[in-house]
């Protein structure tokens, strides 16, 4: 405590001493106020934006969203209420035009196992291995129907976004072909319950299975087609 | 001890300390105690800015993480943030269209803006780390944060968004009292010191206007005065021509009105300090207390398996052996398990006393450090870890400050005097074992 003081007194260096004047004491007075008023109007919609719907937060939504969002998002619910309990490795093929002129479809690929291959024993992830598309995939599903169809802005930018990735990720080229068409799926698993426990688990995998879509330029990074 | 207990805040306007004279009417003795409180929460809050220490820990503690970060994904960054990811600039921008969000990165598609935004965002962090021009660092290194983050929205994860959060509100403190370089060059002068002209300070503050003005009026930026900005009715370009015209008038002060405009400053200075001082642990505390909260409603929380899944996850498990022999006791799971929701919902209450406090800092600082490891998650949890070091008592931070200044003098003991200053040392350190 007498430290913060003693620092304080040194960083106020020359001019103190004197007490302020009226009209500086003023200053201070409604700078104090504006500061009190501006900490507790911050701290209330941080706890109103984490806090579950409630009575408060039903009726004045607008007003928090507009104050939070965008810089002041909070997002770090990874975990809660209940942590992931599955993989989903999301994985493509590719119909390719063969340099003899014939086409032919490639195996599947497994993206989700290439991260976790790439995370394995790695002390420093990278967020190119460990988010991104974990994270497009998410986004994907999000904006999406059952029936693969996009929700709006989102949605779109999300199937433009996934449909580039996977496309940074497999190259122009495969199995010595050029990539004409691509298909991706989602595979699935449940965690199987711990040896201890006594639950049983389905651990049978569920696909999801997207149509096949024509490689545009639009899929491919700027960078690569200039 | 200056962990600053929040100063209970009195309704306004709190009572200035007078002259004494006989009280107008005869008072209890509960009234004069609390006018006494009042005045003396007055005089802390506005006499200095508190937790000096605090704040320099967690300068360094973020700003180390983002420059480990940006370090780290070097190699990456075009795909990440720059013209070959896959969320292109066309993307973002239709994106930020919409929700207005801030980028530098919006203000031109070109390679060479992305590689001086990301140099830019590198540089800045350095030097806040060293605490070199701290309060214009600040605004830089939240300028490079946001950018970055804003650009590609989807590539981050939670410790993103802590180090998001607080870089905006160290923009508000006065983080460089200790530890810095700042604090280093204003012991060398003295106390009391005349305010030199400082040439450096405004050839910043010249180029920082200067590049403001071009990205106002020569780029297709969105800096609107009053929309589009980090709150509502106060757009960018008010936050940063405001910021950028304080910085300008607290040089006028210190050099040319030395007397009460510059002590006026300089209270106003500290309440603001404080002001984000008690955001940045409320933030802690609601983040903790959330995440607490949550997880008790799981059912995987109340049946004390949820560690065990996150441990086999593709995604957060590189070293499977180690997650393994963990995962094969129950026992073990459950009381991490259980153990980790009762810190997390406790946290906030612990601060009322300080021993229990500091224990609940140490387990938590651990179970940081077991997460960045088991879950290879490095980079949260350090910046989990720079939040928490907010709440550190000050004898500590002393001890480790002074330690690592005589480590340091030791180190420069051996080596010739000529090359005193070794590379890469981090300077702010140093300073610590100054009074």
């Amino acid at each position: 405590m007498a430290e913060t003081e003693r620092t304080g007194q040194r960083e106020r260096g020359e001019g103190t001493g004197r007490p302020l004047s009226l009209p500086s004491q003023l200053v201070v007075a409604v700078g104090l106020a504006v500061t009190v008023a501006a900490v507790a109007i911050h701290l209330g919609m941080a706890f109103l934006n984490v806090a579950p719907p409630n009575t408060v937060s039903k009726q004045h939504g607008a007003a928090i969203d507009d104050y939070i969002y965008p810089e002041f998002e909070r997002n770090w619910k990874l975990f809660a209420p209940n942590p992931l309990q599955q993989n989903i490795d999301v994985q493509a093929r590719a119909e390719i035009r063969t340099p003899e002129g014939g086409t032919t479809t490639t195996g599947w690929r497994d993206l989700s196992a290439q991260d976790g291959a790439a995370i394995r024993h790695n002390p420093l992830p990278s967020h190119t291995q460990q988010n991104q598309l974990r994270r497009a995939w998410d986004f994907y599903v999000l904006s999406h129907d059952a029936q693969e169809r996009p929700n709006g802005l989102r949605g779109q930018l999300s199937g433009q976004y996934l449909r580039r990735l996977v496309m940074d990720r497999l190259g122009p080229r495969q199995d010595g072909g050029t990539v004409q068409r691509v298909q991706l799926r989602s595979v699935t698993r449940q965690l199987a319950a711990p040896s201890w426990s006594e639950e049983k688990t389905d651990t049978r995998p569920v696909r999801r299975v997207l149509p096949w879509w024509t490689v545009t330029a639009d899929d491919l990074p700027e960078a690569k087609r200039r | 001890m200056t962990i600053p207990a929040l100063p209970p805040h009195p309704p306004l306007p709190p009572h200035p300390p007078r002259p004494t004279g006989p009280p107008a009417a005869p008072r209890s003795k509960a009234a004069a105690r609390v006018e006494a409180a009042v005045i003396r929460a007055h005089a802390r809050v506005t006499g200095a800015a508190l937790g000096p220490y605090q704040t320099a820990v967690v300068r360094i503690g973020f700003s180390f993480t983002w420059l480990l970060f940006l370090l780290r994904e070097w190699p990456h960054r075009r795909r990440l943030y720059g013209p070959d990811g896959p969320w292109s600039w066309q993307m973002a921008h239709q994106l930020i269209e919409g929700n207005g969000a801030f980028s530098a990165l919006m203000w031109s598609d070109s390679a060479l803006w992305f590689e001086t935004v990301y140099g830019l965002a590198l540089l800045s962090s350095a030097l806040l780390l060293l605490g070199w021009r701290t309060r214009t660092m600040s605004v830089l290194f939240m300028l490079g944060v946001i950018s970055l983050q804003n650009r590609s929205i989807f590539v981050g994860d939670g410790g993103d968004n802590v180090i998001h959060l607080m870089a905006m509100y160290l923009t508000l403190t006065r983080c460089g009292q200790v530890w810095s370089l700042d604090a280093r060059r204003a012991a060398r002068r003295g106390p009391g010191a005349l305010a030199t002209r400082d040439t450096t300070g405004v050839v910043l503050w010249t180029l920082t206007g200067s590049a403001l003005l071009w990205a106002q009026l020569g780029t297709e930026a969105r800096l609107d005065w009053s929309a589009y900005g980090p709150l509502p009715g106060v757009g960018w370009a008010t936050a940063l021509w405001g910021l950028w015209a304080v910085h300008g008038a607290w040089w006028l002060a210190r050099r040319h009105a030395p007397g009460e405009p510059r002590a006026l400053l300089d209270v106003l200075a500290n309440i603001v300090h404080n002001g984000a001082l008690v955001v940045i642990m409320g933030e802690v505390c609601l983040l903790y207390a959330s995440a607490g909260w949550y997880k008790v409603q799981g059912s995987r929380w109340q049946d004390g398996t949820a560690l065990y899944y996150p441990l086999h996850l593709e995604y957060f498990s590189p070293w499977p052996a180690l997650a393994e022999a963990l995962a094969g006791s129950g026992l073990l799971v459950m009381v991490l398990t259980y153990g980790t929701v009762i810190v997390q919902v406790a946290f906030p209450f612990t601060l009322l006393n300080r021993r229990v406090k500091n224990v609940m800092l140490v387990v938590m600082v651990l179970e940081h450090l077991g997460i960045a490891v088991l879950l290879g998650l490095p980079f949260f949890s350090l910046a989990m870890i720079a939040a928490d070091a907010v709440f550190l008592p000050t004898n500590f931070l002393r001890w480790v400050g002074g330690r690592a200044g005589r480590i340091r003098a030791r180190i420069r003991g051996r080596l010739p005097a000529r090359s005193a200053r070794l590379p890469g040392q981090r300077a702010g350190e140093g300073a610590a074992a100054r009074p």
